[in-house]
C-alpha cells in the first residue's frame, strides 16, 4: 500500500483531468472554462458555496450532463463521456447528494442493479460475499436483505458508497455527504475516506464548508460562479483565504444572534404524534414553547421528523395526538388556512414544490392563500387586479426581488429571488408565528444573508420563530434556544449560548445526557 | 439533449405564443396528409374529396350553419373539459354528463308540460345542470373519499347512465306509438329549433357562446378560478396555501358536469325534440380532442370546435359525393390530437449547430 | 333429473367465467408490467380494440386464426412502441398520451371497418368460425372439472400461462430487477448506466402486445365477429383490475376470474330470464369496477414514480 501511495505522488499524474470544461443551460452559464485534475491516493475538495458550479462539475464528470465545450482527459487519454454508462466503464463513481436509490427493494438487490450483464436469473451469492468483505474492511454493519427505505439515511449513504466499491471505482465522488449526518458520523465518514485514499483511490469531495476541507483534503480547488478561482494544496492556506475566494471578497464572521427580551408565550406544542405515510409513528411526543421575539432552532439530521413536524405545524397534517395552541387559541385539528388567518407565515423546505404554483405569474404567487381577503377579492369571490397589481409592486420593491414585472412567469425566477417572493408573501401580514424550514438551502451567500436579516426582523417585530435547519451553524448563529430533534422526539432544548457542537452532535445522534 | 449530425437539439427557455399557434397548424397539416393517405387508399380521387369536404363544411352560408350546429355540442363538452384538465381532474365522463343532462331536459319538459317558451328554457336547462352536476359530482365525491381514480370511474359511468337511458327507453319512457327505442315528441315549448331561418341553428348555440365568456370568467376573474388553476398546476402547494382540495375538487367536476349536461339538453331540445339513443356522436370524447386542441382556453375551444364541426360535416358531404365512409372524420379527430401533441413537444426545442466540443 | 340440469349450468358458469375472464386477464398482466416501469398506459382500451379488429380482419382474409393472432400481436406492439415515443421519448402527458391512442385507435378501427365491410346494416355483419376450443388430453376427460379447465381456448391457457412466467421475470430475473427500479425510481437505474427508456419501451410493447392478444380473443375466441367498440370498457376495467389485485400477478388473475364470474352470471341470469331488467345486469361489471376502486385499500405494492415521467436533469 505504502509503494503505490508513494509511486503515484512520485508520478504525479492525475488519473482525472478536465481542461477547459464548459457546461451552458438555458439562460445559465453553469460552468466557465474549467480545468481541474485529481490524482490517485489524494482527496480533492471541490469548494464552493451554492450555485457555484460544484454539482454541475461532478455530474458532467460522471455523465449526467454533457460538456458545451472543453475536454476530458483519463489516465492521460482524451474520453468521451455522455452518459453514466461511460463513467462507470472508466471507474468513476459518485454519490450523490440526493441519494439515487430504490427504496422498496434490498441493500442487495439495490447494489447489484445493472451490475450483472448477462444471463437470465438474478446472482446474488458473490454480491453477498463481496459486500460482506466491504462492511467487514470499513467496519460496517449493514443488514444486506433490508429494504432501503427502512435504513437510516446515515446506512443509506453507505449502500451509496458501496455501491460504487462493489463494482470497482478508481475515482470516487462525494456529492456534500455530510449534509445528512452528525457530527460524530461525519468524523467517522472521514476516517473511512481517508482509509480509501490510502488505499490509492482518488477522490473528490464536494463541500461548502470550511471545516470538512481542513478536516479531510489534500488539495482544494474553489470554484466561483462557475469558474476555478484557484487550486491550492490545503495545508498553505487558511479557512479565511479560502472563504475569501469562495465569496470573492473579504469575509468577516459574525455571531448574528440578537438578545432580545422575550414576550409572552405564542407557541405552545404538547406531545405532538404524528403518522407517516405508512401508517408508522413518526412524531412520537414533541413538546415545546416558543415567546415572542424569541428564536427556537430545531437541529436534527434530515428525515428524524422535522419534515412532518412542518406539516403538523403549519396544519397540512393532522397529528395522532397532542396538542397545538398559538396565541392562547387551540389550533390542533385545524386546515392551513386556520393556521394562516391566526397570523402564521410559514416558509417551507422545498419552496418550489411546497410554496409556489411555478406557472403562475409572480403577482398571482404573491396572493397565494390570500387570494380571498380584501382587497385582493370583493366578497370573497372577485379578484380585485389592481390591488394585486399594486401589493405586487410594493413587494417587488420592498424585498429587492428581480422580475421584469409583476406579471413575469415565476418559473423564470432564480431561486434567491423566488424565496424572496415567498418572504414578501408571508411577511406582508401580521406575524405571530413564523416557521422558516431550511430557509437558506440552494442559496448563494447574498440570499442568504438577505434571508437571515428578515427572519431576525421578523423576530424584532415580535413573532415567536421556529428555525428547522440542517445546518448547525445557522442554527447556533441565529437562535436563542436550540432543540434537537432525533427520530421524532426532542432529545433536549438548551440555552444556544450555553452549548457546544460536539454535545450538540450527540444529541442528534440519539445520545441523551449522562448516557456513554 | 441530442446530439445529431453536427447539430444539437436543445430546449427553449422561452414559450413563443407564436410558435404554439403554428404547432396547431402543422398538426391540423398533418392529420389532412394522414386522411388524404387514407381516402387515396380506398380507391377515391384525394382532390374531389377534399373539395367535397371543403364545400360541404365552409363553401356556402347554409354549410357554415350546419357547420355551426355541428360545432355546437362540442363547444359544451369541450369547455367542460377544459375546465376540469384546468384542475387536473381528467373529466372523460362528458359523454355521460351530455345523457344525464339530455335526460333532465326530457323528464322536465314533460312534468312542467304547461310553462311557457320562457320558464320553460329556465327550467328545462337549470334541471340538465343540476343532473350533470350531480353525475360530476359522483366522480368527485369518490376520488376525495376514496382516492379512485377519476378517470376509470367517468368512464365507468358513461356506461353505466346508456344502459340506465336503454332501459328507460325500453320502458317507462318509450314513445307508446312507436316501436323505436325514443321517446315521444317534447312539448312545443321546449322545442327551441332554427333560431335563425333557413338553418338548423338552434338556442343552444346561443347558450354556448354565453358559457364561453361565463368560463372565462369564471377562471379568470373568480377566486375559484384561481383555485382550480393553482390546485391544477401545483395541488400540494395549493394545499399549504389553504385551498380547500375537496371543495375544489368537487367544484370542478360539478362545474364540468353542468356544462357538458347542457349540450345534451341543448341537442334535445334544440334538434331532435325527443329522446333518443343515438342523439351522441361521441360528442363526449371529441370534446377532449377540442379542449386540448384549443389549448383549455375558452377562445380556443370555440375555434376548434368549429374546425371539428366542420370536419364532421364535411365529411358527410364527401361521403355523399365520393363514397368515403363519414366515419374518416374520427380518423381526422384522432390523428389532429396525435399531431398536435407531438409537434408541440417538437416546438418546444430549436435547433443549433454544435462549435468545437 | 334438475340435479343434472343444475349441475350442468354451475358447470357452465364456471367455464364461461375462465373464458370471459381471459381478454381481461392478457390486458391487466400486460399493464402490470406496463406500470411496473413507470408509466401508467390509459391506451389499454385502444390496444384492445385495435387487436380484435385486426385479429378479425387477417383471419377473415386467410382463414388461418393463428395469423390473425400474430397480426394481432404485432398491431399492440406497433401500438406499444408509439405510446412508448409519447410519454418516454416526448415525456408528453400520460393520461393525455393514453386518450389519444383510445381515439386514434377508435376512429381508425371504425373507419377501417366501414371501407372493408361496406354496404349492409347490423344484420349483415361478417363473421367467422370462432377458434377450435382446445381439449387437454387425458385432462379433459375429467368429469367436470375436465370441462371447466382443460377444455378452453388454447389462448386461454397461454393467458393463464402468462401469470406465473410474468411473476417469475419481475422477481427472479436480472432485466425484470431492472424494469421494477425503474417503476420505482428511475434515476437510479439512469445513474448505474442504464436506459430507462429502454426499459419502458420494452414494457409498452409487451403491454400492447398482451392488450392486442385480449383483444383478438374477443373477435376470434369468444364471438366470430367485430363491431366497433366490442371491448366495451375491458381496457379500463383491466387498469382497475391491476390496481385491484394491487400489482400482484396471482391477485390480478383471483380479479379477473372474479369479473369473469360476475359476467358470465349475468349472462345466465339473462338467459333464465330473471326479472331484473337486463340493462341492470350490464351495468353490472362497470358498477362492480367503480366499487373495486373504492375498496383498493392494499395499495401498498403501487409503483413509486408511476405515471411521473423522468428527465434527467
Amino acid at each position: 500500500m505504502a509503494n503505490l501511495q508513494e509511486e503515484s505522488h512520485s508520478i504525479l499524474q492525475p488519473i482525472l483531468r478536465v481542461e477547459n470544461l464548459t457546461k451552458q443551460f438555458p439562460g445559465v452559464l453553469a460552468l466557465d472554462n474549467v480545468s481541474f485534475d485529481v490524482r490517485r491516493g489524494e482527496i480533492h475538495c471541490l469548494l464552493g458555496e451554492n450555485g457555484a458550479g460544484k454539482s454541475t462539475l461532478s455530474e458532467t464528470v460522471y455523465g449526467t450532463y454533457t460538456p458545451t465545450s472543453g475536454t476530458i482527459y483519463f489516465r492521460g487519454a482524451p474520453i468521451d463521456i455522455s452518459s453514466p454508462k461511460d463513467a462507470i466503464k472508466s471507474g468513476i463513481s459518485i454519490v450523490h447528494q440526493h441519494f439515487v436509490l430504490v427504496p422498496p427493494l434490498s441493500v442487495i438487490e439495490n447494489v447489484i442493479l445493472g451490475t450483472q450483464t448477462s444471463g437470465l436469473q438474478l446472482d446474488t451469492k458473490v454480491a453477498r460475499k463481496r459486500l460482506m468483505e466491504l462492511c467487514e474492511n470499513y467496519g460496517v454493519d449493514l443488514n444486506l436483505d433490508a429494504k432501503v427505505w427502512h435504513l437510516s439515511v446515515g446506512e443509506q449513504q453507505w449502500v451509496e458508497i458501496f455501491k460504487a466499491l462493489y463494482v470497482g471505482v478508481d475515482v470516487l465522488i462525494l456529492d456534500e455527504p455530510t449534509a445528512v449526518l452528525t457530527p460524530q458520523q461525519s468524523e467517522r465518514l472521514f476516517r473511512v475516506i481517508k482509509q480509501m485514499r490510502d488505499e490509492g483511490l482518488a477522490i473528490i469531495f464536494i463541500t461548502h464548508k470550511l471545516k470538512e476541507v481542513e478536516a479531510v483534503s489534500d488539495r482544494v480547488t474553489v470554484l466561483r460562479k462557475g469558474r476555478n478561482v484557484g487550486t491550492v494544496k490545503t495545508a498553505d492556506v487558511t479557512k479565511q483565504d479560502l472563504a475569501n475566494m469562495m465569496v470573492g471578497r473579504d469575509v468577516v464572521f459574525t455571531i448574528e444572534r440578537e438578545e432580545m427580551e422575550p414576550g409572552e408565550v405564542i407557541v405552545e406544542a404538547r406531545d405532538l404524534r404524528a403518522l407517516d405515510d405508512r401508517g408508522e409513528e413518526i412524531l412520537r411526543g414533541v413538546s415545546f414553547d416558543i415567546c415572542e421575539r424569541q428564536i427556537l432552532g430545531l437541529a436534527g439530521v434530515s428525515g428524524n421528523g422535522q419534515r412532518n413536524l412542518f406539516d403538523v405545524l403549519v396544519g397540512q397534517q393532522k397529528p395522532s395526538g397532542g396538542s397545538l395552541k398559538m396565541a392562547g387559541k387551540d389550533m390542533t385539528n385545524s386546515s392551513p388556512a386556520a393556521h394562516m388567518h391566526a397570523g402564521l407565515a410559514s416558509i417551507p423546505e422545498d419552496r418550489i414544490n411546497q410554496g409556489l404554483v411555478m406557472d403562475f405569474k409572480v403577482e398571482e404567487n404573491l396572493v397565494l392563500g390570500l387570494h380571498r381577503r380584501e382587497p385582493f377579492a370583493r366578497g370573497r369571490t372577485l379578484i380585485n387586479q389592481n390591488a394585486i397589481r399594486v401589493f405586487a409592486n410594493e413587494s417587488i420593491e420592498k424585498f429587492e426581488i428581480v422580475t421584469p414585472s409583476a406579471a413575469q412567469i415565476s418559473k423564470t425566477l432564480s431561486g434567491g429571488n423566488l424565496q424572496k417572493l415567498i418572504l414578501a408573501r408571508e411577511f406582508s401580514q401580521d406575524t405571530r408565528f413564523l416557521i422558516a424550514s431550511q430557509p437558506t438551502r440552494g442559496l448563494d451567500v447574498g440570499s442568504t444573508e438577505y434571508v437571515r436579516r428578515q427572519i431576525l426582523e421578523q423576530k424584532r417585530n415580535g413573532a415567536a420563530v421556529l428555525l428547522i435547519s440542517e445546518d448547525l451553524d445557522e442554527i447556533l448563529n441565529l437562535s436563542d434556544y436550540i432543540a434537537v430533534i432525533y427520530k421524532g422526539e426532542i432529545m433536549d432544548i438548551v440555552k444556544a449560548d450555553e452549548v457546544t457542537i460536539e454535545r450538540l452532535g450527540l444529541l442528534m445522534a440519539g445520545v441523551a445526557e449522562g448516557a456513554a | 439533449m441530442i446530439k445529431l449530425l453536427g447539430f444539437r437539439i436543445e430546449k427553449r427557455l422561452d414559450a413563443n405564443p407564436w410558435v404554439q399557434l403554428a404547432s396547431v397548424f402543422v398538426a391540423l397539416l398533418v392529420s389532412f396528409g394522414v386522411s388524404a393517405i387514407l381516402v387515396n387508399s380506398a380507391g377515391v380521387d384525394v382532390e374531389e374529396a377534399f373539395r367535397a369536404m371543403l364545400k360541404g363544411s365552409v363553401g356556402s352560408k347554409s354549410a357554415f350553419a350546419e357547420t355551426i350546429v355541428q360545432a355546437t355540442p362540442l363547444i359544451f363538452t369541450g369547455l367542460a373539459v377544459a375546465v376540469a384538465f384546468r384542475g387536473r381532474l381528467f373529466n372523460i365522463g362528458a359523454e355521460g354528463q351530455f345523457f344525464a343532462g339530455a335526460m333532465a331536459a326530457y323528464w322536465t319538459s314533460t312534468a312542467c308540460s304547461s310553462l311557457s317558451p320562457v320558464p320553460m328554457a329556465l327550467a328545462v336547462f337549470a334541471a340538465a345542470m343540476i343532473a350533470g352536476a350531480v353525475w360530476g359530482a359522483i366522480p368527485a365525491l369518490l376520488k376525495i373519499r376514496f382516492g379512485a381514480s377519476e378517470v376509470i370511474v367517468t368512464v365507468m359511468l358513461n356506461f353505466v347512465i346508456e344502459y340506465i337511458l336503454s332501459y328507460l327507453l325500453g320502458g317507462p319512457w318509450q314513445d307508446p306509438g312507436s316501436s323505436f327505442l325514443q321517446t315521444s315528441k317534447i312539448p312545443e315549448a321546449a322545442i327551441y329549433s332554427r333560431m335563425i331561418p333557413g338553418t338548423r341553428i338552434h338556442l343552444g348555440f346561443f347558450i354556448a357562446m354565453l358559457l364561453v365568456v361565463v368560463v372565462w370568467f369564471l377562471l379568470w376573474k373568480t377566486t375559484l378560478g384561481y383555485e382550480i388553476r393553482a390546485f391544477g398546476i401545483n395541488p400540494l402547494a395549493a394545499n399549504y396555501k389553504g385551498i380547500p382540495q375537496l371543495r375544489t375538487i368537487l367544484l370542478t367536476l360539478a362545474i364540468s358536469g353542468a356544462i357538458a349536461a347542457l349540450a345534451g339538453a341543448s341537442e334535445v331540445t334544440g334538434l331532435h325534440g325527443r329522446l333518443r339513443l343515438d342523439i351522441s356522436t361521441g360528442y363526449g370524447f371529441t370534446g377532449i380532442i377540442v379542449a386540448l386542441l384549443g389549448r383549455l382556453h375558452p377562445v380556443g375551444v370555440v375555434l376548434a370546435a368549429l374546425v371539428m364541426g366542420a370536419v364532421v360535416n364535411g365529411s358527410l358531404a364527401m361521403q355523399i359525393a365520393t363514397g368515403v365512409p363519414i366515419a374518416l372524420a374520427f380518423v381526422i379527430q384522432g390523428v389532429v390530437l396525435v399531431a398536435l401533441l407531438t409537434v408541440e413537444v417538437a416546438a418546444q426545442y430549436r435547433i443549433r449547430r454544435i462549435s468545437n466540443v | 333429473m334438475s340435479d343434472f340440469f343444475q349441475t350442468a349450468i354451475i358447470v357452465g358458469l364456471l367455464t364461461s367465467t375462465i373464458r370471459i375472464a381471459t381478454p381481461f386477464l392478457f390486458a391487466a398482466i400486460g399493464a402490470l408490467v406496463t406500470e411496473r416501469s413507470g408509466i401508467l398506459n390509459l391506451g389499454v382500451e385502444g390496444m384492445l380494440q385495435m387487436g380484435a379488429l385486426v385479429g378479425f380482419l387477417f383471419t377473415f382474409q386467410s382463414g388461418n386464426h393463428w395469423l390473425g393472432v400474430l397480426a394481432a400481436c404485432v398491431s399492440g406492439i406497433l401500438l406499444g412502441l408509439f405510446m412508448g415515443f409519447m410519454v418516454t421519448t416526448l415525456k408528453l402527458n400520460q393520461t393525455v398520451s393514453g386518450l389519444a391512442v383510445n381515439l386514434l385507435s377508435s376512429g381508425i378501427t371504425f373507419y377501417w371497418f366501414r371501407v372493408r365491410f361496406s354496404g349492409g346494416g347490423s344484420s349483415n355483419l361478417p363473421n367467422l368460425k370462432i377458434f377450435e376450443v382446445g381439449e387437454i388430453p387425458v385432462l379433459s376427460n375429467i368429469p367436470y372439472i375436465g370441462d371447466i379447465l382443460f377444455s378452453q381456448h388454447w389462448l386461454t391457457y397461454i393467458a393463464i400461462l402468462f401469470v406465473p412466467l410474468v411473476w417469475y421475470f419481475l422477481h427472479k430475473t436480472r432485466i425484470g430487477l431492472q424494469l421494477r427500479s425503474t417503476g420505482e425510481n428511475p434515476r437510479a437505474v439512469d445513474m448505474k448506466g442504464l436506459s430507462v427508456a429502454k426499459h419502458q419501451y420494452g414494457a409498452l410493447a409487451f403491454g400492447g402486445m398482451m392488450a392486442g392478444l385480449g383483444g383478438a380473443f374477443l373477435t376470434l375466441a369468444s364471438s366470430g365477429m367485430f363491431i366497433p367498440e366490442i371491448q366495451a370498457g375491458r381496457g379500463w376495467i383491466a387498469i382497475a383490475l391491476v390496481i385491484f389485485g394491487n400489482w400482484i400477478p396471482w391477485r390480478i388473475l383471483l380479479a379477473a376470474l372474479f369479473f369473469g364470474f360476475i359476467e358470465a352470471l349475468q349472462l345466465s341470469m339473462q338467459a333464465l330470464d330473471a326479472n331484473v331488467p337486463h340493462q341492470l345486469l350490464l351495468a353490472l361489471p362497470y358498477l362492480l369496477t367503480i366499487f373495486a376502486l373504492t375498496i383498493s385499500a392494499g395499495r401498498s405494492r403501487r409503483p413509486l414514480h408511476l405515471g411521473i415521467p423522468y428527465q434527467r436533469e
